[in-house]
């Protein structure tokens, strides 16, 4: 049989990854702060052996996450900022510092601010910790304001959260979905990043494009198939042709 | 099998328990003190099936991997503990907190619980209780003859024994407590919250000093849930339940065109 099957599978496998990212990216479609996942494909010349470079194997590959912003969500909260614009907020992470636009905080019971999962809040000197029987308010630039809650006129700036925005191309996203530099090193700090406090990012995932990429996908798929088919039908009629009972 | 189909499937778990709490939000529109929660997702890790930077031939390497995530999770579901309206109901045994602060119960197990529902009733023994019957703590009893009740903004309790006003009596002091942390209690049902380990011990105190909210007598703190925002959230999780739906019929097409080949 002829290698076109190889070269068809390699396309039919290569929409089922992709398939597998538009899944992903649905199944975040409401997970705050998420960035889509981005896929490509790569054509990839099967060379070295005789006869004509006729045959490109397709590669699946994710050059990187979609960085457009996603939706703003009013929630009231005191403890949900969201970045405005370009930016990061930064977590404490067991391999050091990681970036994320999900800016849902909680304190702990030791008063420490942390994300909804648990990680760390990384303040520009360090953690940030919030005295008891006071309210936590973060303003525009960062900054970590604890109020008194009898006193309100009674306010200690407790510290700023450590704001990041390293250019695109240099972050990547880790397998725990947060974001590093890829040089490993920790980000600098940009005094230029804003937040908008009250309220968190959603996910910047487009759920009309995936609709419309996995459709695609689905047509894509299923011209491989036929691909497969076609060579099987081939073949048949070569080796009927070969057949002496013909 | 396809990773696609497992991946939609936790888009969907995720979704439909965001439906699940928006209806128990939804049905406590109307419960006294009652507290909104919101469900907390998170993208579930990836996998890393072709790392950057790996060889693609002797002199080339890969300018870009194949990371492919696995989904979606609820990860928490956070209550917030925002102030409910103030409801006037005038009867003397109502009270709400306006602030911070929980009232405290004793409940049958010997521990305190707290909650912000502030309908109280007396028992046939004359002590203040909840509507499940729990004596509220420190217990308070209400003697007999008692023609009015008096709560004061910093919880002292007062009464009218057999309309003699010129000589009230002090029956005691109702006490208030706030946590560090209140999204880490825990929900025991009954509108009462038990302490844990992550919302740190109670700070006791009287109500209307030291961060404590007043004390105001006739009223009762309503759900703090609003409707509209559940409503949208609703929408949104139906919409992305079927956008995942939509993966998994997608996936399982491709699958079916492979099994009939």
């Amino acid at each position: 049989m002829d290698r076109l099957i190889y070269v068809a599978m390699s396309g039919a496998k290569n929409s089922e990854l992709r398939q597998a990212t538009i899944a992903n990216n649905l199944a975040n479609v409401t997970t705050p702060g998420f960035r889509a996942e981005l896929a490509a494909a790569r054509a990839v010349p099967a060379l070295g052996g005789p006869g004509l470079g006729t045959r490109a194997y397709v590669l699946q590959q994710t050059p990187g996450a979609d960085m457009s912003p996603g939706v703003f969500q009013q929630t009231g909260r005191d403890l949900d900022v969201a970045v405005k614009g370009q930016g990061w907020l930064t977590i404490q992470t067991p391999t050091g510092e990681a970036y994320t636009r999900n800016g849902s905080f909680q304190i702990d019971s030791a008063g420490l601010l942390k994300t909804g999962a648990g990680e760390i809040v990384q303040g520009e000197n360090g953690p940030l910790t919030i005295p008891e029987n006071n309210r936590a308010s973060i303003g525009i630039d960062g900054t970590v304001t604890a109020i008194d809650v009898q006193n309100p006129t009674q306010s200690v700036e407790v510290g700023k959260l450590k704001l990041v925005n390293p250019a695109n191309d240099q972050l990547e996203k880790g397998l725990d979905g947060l974001f590093r530099l890829r040089s490993g090193e920790p980000a600098q700090t940009d005094p230029a990043v804003q937040l908008a406090s009250g309220g968190i990012e959603g996910s910047n995932v487009n759920s009309v494009e995936q609709l419309v990429n996995m459709i695609s996908t689905q047509r894509h798929f299923d011209l491989q198939v036929k691909l497969l088919q076609t060579a099987e039908q081939n073949s048949r009629s070569a080796s009927s042709i070969m057949s002496l009972n013909g | 099998m396809m990773r696609s189909l497992w991946t939609a499937k936790t888009g969907m778990d995720a979704m439909q328990f965001n439906v699940d709490v928006v209806s128990h939000n939804l049905s406590n529109v109307n419960t006294n003190g009652y507290k909104r929660e919101r469900a907390v997702f998170e993208d579930l890790l990836y996998q890393n099936l072709r790392q950057a930077g790996g060889a693609s031939s002797q002199q080339t390497s890969l300018p870009t991997g194949l990371y492919v995530g696995t989904g979606t999770a609820v990860v928490a579901t956070a209550r917030n503990f925002s102030q409910g309206n103030l409801q006037k109901t005038d009867a003397p045994l109502d009270m709400a907190i306006n602030g911070a602060g929980f009232f405290q119960i004793n409940l049958p197990d010997g521990t305190i619980g707290y909650t912000r529902d502030g309908a109280f009733q007396v028992n046939s023994q004359g002590t203040i209780v909840n509507s499940s019957g729990y004596e509220l703590s420190p217990a308070l009893q209400v003697p007999q003859g008692t023609t009015s009740l008096t709560v004061a903004k910093d919880g002292t309790v007062s009464a009218v024994v057999n309309n003699d006003a010129a000589a009230p009596i002090l029956l005691g002091q109702i006490q208030t407590a706030t946590f560090i942390n209140p999204p880490g209690l825990e929900s025991m049902g009954g509108n009462i919250y038990k302490e844990t380990s992550a919302s740190g011990a109670p700070t006791v105190g009287i109500p209307g000093t030291n961060g404590l909210g007043a004390v105001d007598q006739g009223y009762v703190e309503t759900s703090n849930v609003n409707a509209t925002e559940e409503l949208i959230n609703m929408i949104q999780a139906q919409r992305a339940f079927e956008l995942n739906s939509k993966a998994v019929t997608t996936s399982d097409q491709m699958l079916a065109k492979l099994g009939t080949m």
